[in-house]
């Protein structure tokens, strides 16, 4: 018998879905390797010592065995489970909606310290910060950090400073342009103020996130954008972003 | 596995049971073969399956798994309809009678909120509660400690409480991360003793 490989690392749960009789079947977001997936067997068994370290979101160490294409979990030890995003839906919502895009941003098995890093912060701040708030900063940090998002302050085509103007974010244009170089391209429109937040929003030190305010047509134009533009950029359906905007 | 070298029925067959929770590839394939040297076994399961999906349905009321509309509970006497009690599903409502330790209703919700999965409130058996609430004087919410299990209870105690109703949760006893369906009589019995307001 092959001898497997066991490895140890810290990871956020990113997903945690039922399998088979009494398994779990989940996503995480490493500090030492990215993106993983494995199967912890037994997890929802009420004695399994991996249940509490296999829930969503939970920040937990873990032990793993190399798999061929699914890695097993050994031990998980929770760090972590963020019991505020649990207790109130529209926390829950705005965590799924960050860990989603993550899951669907990241590549597997590429090491990203930072957006690890940047991943648990968000997960913190999301006890006193408007959860929208931090579900639009994060995602405007994520995409811009994966390349996806280049400029935000000025426009993408001809390089036209965007500040108190109108703006249209565009996957096809690859980020946001002036009302001269939209086109026929399939745009969502961003009124000056909204352009103005998503620069706060993206910019400001994350402590100064509780500070910021929107009202409630400035929130459905960035949240709206922003789902709008990842969807078409990553080409998948995201759903937790979905549900958000049935919510608020 | 490779299916081209089976008759097309089989391999239908094969591909029928992987699609079955917790039936990988391999298992597939034993099973079926193992119906076709046992024809009797595989005709009584044919036979039991069309007639749970002929006789079997959601309780009107409830939502429980019934081939009487509305159910035994919901229709039945020496129940304490003053008691509802919210679960995930109908296999827990099984392991809730199983302790005897509970006399009043159930509302099955099939599933729980789940953002990522795209199952929310509109996916679930939940706007009917409120048809229910009178004369009902405590809710218990009895959905598993998981993420998702404690985002839906805490959802359905925002909701719940214009109503003035008493709303609890099974409390100590079910660690996080737990299924009801797995936790012994006891556990349970300790869990609804122990129930805490919401
Ligand atoms: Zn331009
Ligand atoms: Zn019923």
């Amino acid at each position: 018998m092959v001898k497997m490989a066991v490895y140890s690392t810290d990871a956020i749960v990113i997903r945690s879905r039922e399998y088979g009789e009494s398994d779990r079947l989940i996503t995480l977001f490493s500090r030492e390797k990215g993106k993983i997936e494995a199967i912890a067997k037994g997890a929802r068994k009420p004695r399994s010592t991996q249940r509490g370290g296999t829930q969503l979101f939970t920040y937990a160490d873990f032990l793993l065995y190399r798999g061929k294409n699914l890695d097993t979990v050994s031990q998980a030890q929770p760090k972590e489970s963020f019991i505020h995003l649990w207790n109130d839906f529209d926390r829950t919502i705005a965590a799924s909606g960050m860990v989603e895009l993550l899951d669907t941003a990241a590549p597997k098995e590429q090491p990203e310290p930072e957006l690890f890093t940047l991943t648990l912060s968000f997960l913190f701040l999301l006890r006193h910060v408007d959860p929208y708030i931090a579900q639009a900063a994060f995602a405007l940090r994520l995409m811009h950090s994966a390349g996806y998002l280049p400029a935000l302050d000025e426009c993408g085509d001809c390089g036209k400073s965007l500040r108190g103007e109108q703006a249209f974010i565009s996957a096809e244009a690859g980020g946001l342009v002036c009302a001269t170089c939209k086109n026929n391209r399939a745009v969502k429109a961003l009124n000056p103020g909204s352009v103005a937040l998503m620069h706060q929003l993206y910019k400001a030190d994350l402590g100064m996130l509780d500070r910021l305010r929107w009202n409630k047509k400035v929130r459905e134009e960035i949240l709206g954008g922003l789902c709008f533009f990842c969807e078409h950029r990553l080409e998948k359906r995201l759903h937790a972003w979905r549900q958000g905007s049935e919510f608020i | 596995m490779d299916y081209l070298h089976y008759p097309r029925s089989l391999s239908d067959l094969i591909i029928a049971f992987s699609r079955l929770p917790g039936v990988g590839p391999k298992t597939a394939g034993r099973l079926a073969f193992f119906l076709l040297q046992h024809s009797g076994e595989a005709e009584d399961l044919a036979e039991a399956i069309r007639i749970a999906l002929r006789d079997i349905r959601q309780c009107s009321v409830c939502g429980n798994y019934t081939e009487e509309d509305p159910c035994k509970i919901c229709s039945g006497q020496g129940r304490d309809k003053t008691m509802l009690c919210v679960v995930e599903q109908p296999r827990d409502v099984v392991a809730l009678e199983k302790t005897g330790e509970y006399k009043g209703l159930y509302h099955v919700l099939h599933g729980v909120l789940s953002p990522m999965e795209g199952i929310g409130p509109e996916q679930l058996n939940l706007s009917p509660i409120f048809q229910r609430l009178e004369g009902i004087k405590e809710v218990v919410v009895a959905v598993n400690p998981t993420v998702e299990g404690e985002a839906t209870a805490h959802y359905l105690s925002k909701l719940l409480k214009p109503f003035g109703l008493k709303v609890t949760r099974l409390a100590h006893g079910l660690p996080v991360g737990g299924d009801l369906e797995y936790a012994d009589e006891v556990t349970i019995a300790r869990a609804l003793e122990g129930r805490r307001v919401l």
